[in-house]
């Protein structure tokens, strides 16, 4: 599984690095967002990069590991070695979730810091914090998870348009049901859809 | 199951509603060298395909080593050299990332046997796969699958742009296999003087059905071929059955009939040819005869 993983980093490190890169611009914004006297002016320029690596991003990412794996016939000359298609299939997803935590986790940290330094102007919620960060994981993935989705489908622009359609649903969802339970139940099960449907027509395709 | 490496039943495949499989039935021994042989899209790439679960059948089953093809576990595979028919290997990757990778995925890794069949086919390790030739991925993509020490190995035309020499190497190193113990091969090619001079049991592919599957030396026996000459006019019915091919011209007969056996030369000589030569076949000519259509033609004296 390791090796499978390894394998995917490698072939989407373009990814990884642009992860790393919008991880920097966006903690330079949170520091200066605390640090600003116009805290909502400045949290809109969060609040852009933040969307446009969930919106754009994620789902290319997906895609991209799907489609160039039907171009290339990865899928098809793995399985000629020791190699299952839930392995497959499995290190893929796990390689995304790493991507999305390449992003995330330096994110919730600085967020982390930022709050034990500073001691906010008005009490918030001490799981806030902890709160944002796992709907923001659970809206990254499952916007990677539409990627993936899409990408293993023959015919292009009709999925990628549906799939970006999608995303743009998804991600105001925040906006309307907050960082609360309503909101990872429904992206959860949006995940698992996404991800059982993937998986259906991954296991059963010709390779 | 154990004694069958390979086990087919009632194989039917479909595509676009054309049937490509119908109704296969199969066995491989274990250490057979079985050469599957066929015409183009006669379906030997499918069923390869199917036996290794990179293609879902539409009915039927297929078995390797004992286990479902659909559900072939890591484990099996593991025991398993594949080699697929245009070599699809990652064509960006270079040879040395590539034997990497498929060094540690794979259960076992014979090195010191890899490392020869490297140097004696001269594979760059730092060149891209898309840089080389048809002939070398053939070469890179065999040595993969032999590095594993496969129990089975599963070749989709392994000579396929291979020179004579590399073929000769290859064809080689394919006995060199099977003498170890309980190796078995199921290989399909095109050219049929090298399935002839390595496998042990032949299986022909037309029109979807198996139409032959048998030992190599029991269907040059099976099938006969025999140039007749009559005194007279040749009969246009010498009401043999299995006729797979009979020419007339004038006072001659050409004929090709299967399962050829002690009833059907009497039946024959109660025509009283004068004369009835033995034509020898080739598999190649036998090839020829058991995939074109059943033809009886009479051209004019």
């Amino acid at each position: 599984m390791f090796t499978l993983i390894k394998r995917e980093i490698e072939d989407h490190v373009a990814f990884f690095l642009g992860a790393a890169i919008a991880t920097a611009i966006l903690i330079v914004l949170l520091v200066s967002v605390i640090f600003s006297h116009d805290i909502p002016v400045h949290g809109i320029g969060l609040l852009i990069p933040g969307i446009v690596v969930v919106v754009i991003g994620l789902p290319a990412m997906g895609a991209s590991q799907m489609y160039t794996d039907r171009t290339r016939r990865i899928s098809a000359f793995l399985s000629g070695l020791p190699v299952t298609r839930s392995w497959i299939l499995a290190a893929r997803i796990i390689t995304g979730i790493l991507a999305i935590l390449t992003v995330l986790l330096p994110l919730t940290i600085t967020a982390g810091v930022l709050r034990s330094l500073l001691l906010p102007p008005i009490p918030i919620y001490p799981g806030l914090i902890v709160d944002m960060s796992v709907t923001a994981f659970l809206m990254a993935f499952a916007c990677y998870c539409l990627g993936l989705q899409s990408g293993w489908t023959a015919s292009r622009i009709t999925p990628t348009l549906g799939a970006l359609v999608l995303t743009c649903i998804l991600v105001p969802l925040i906006l309307v049901k907050g960082f609360g339970p309503h909101i990872k139940v429904i992206l959860i099960l949006f995940i698992i859809a996404s991800l059982t449907c993937t998986w259906q027509k991954f296991r059963s395709a010709p390779l | 199951m154990d004694e069958n490496v390979i086990e087919v039943e009632n194989l039917v495949k479909y595509f676009d509603g054309r049937c490509v499989l119908d109704g296969i039935n199969l066995k491989v021994p274990r250490g057979c060298i079985y050469g599957l042989l066929g015409r183009n899209a006669a379906g030997k790439t499918t069923m390869i395909r199917i036996l290794f679960g990179l293609e879902p059948s539409t009915r039927g089953w297929a078995f390797l080593l004992g286990t479902e093809s659909s559900s072939l576990s890591r484990k099996v595979k593991g025991r398993i050299g594949y080699v697929a028919e245009g070599h699809n290997l990652i064509q960006n990757y270079k040879v040395g990332r590539l034997v990497k990778l498929c060094r540690d995925l794979s259960l076992q890794w014979n090195s010191e046997f890899f490392a020869h069949l490297i140097e004696m086919f001269h594979l760059p390790m730092d060149r891209r796969i898309s840089q080389l030739s048809i002939g070398m991925r053939a070469q890179l993509n065999l040595s993969l699958a032999l590095a594993i020490d496969p129990e089975l190995l599963i070749l989709d035309d392994p000579t396929l742009g291979m020179d004579t020499v590399a073929r000769r190497q290859f064809l080689e190193l394919a006995i060199d296999l099977i003498q170890q113990q309980d190796r078995t091969i199921l290989f399909s090619s095109h050219i049929l003087s090298d399935v002839e001079r390595v496998a042990d049991r032949i299986g022909i592919l037309a029109g979807g059905k198996l139409v032959v599957d048998c030992a190599l030396e029991e269907l040059k026996n099976r099938i006969k071929k025999f140039r007749l000459i009559f005194p007279e006019s040749a009969p246009e019915d010498l009401h043999l059955t299995e006729i797979i091919n009979q020419q007339i011209q004038g006072r001659e007969m050409v004929i090709t009939v299967a399962n050829w056996n002690q009833q059907k030369q009497a039946m024959l000589d109660t025509f009283k040819p004068s004369n009835s030569t033995e034509m020898p076949m080739s598999l190649e000519d036998i090839f020829i005869e058991c995939t074109k259509p059943t033809t009886v033609t009479t051209a004019p004296q």
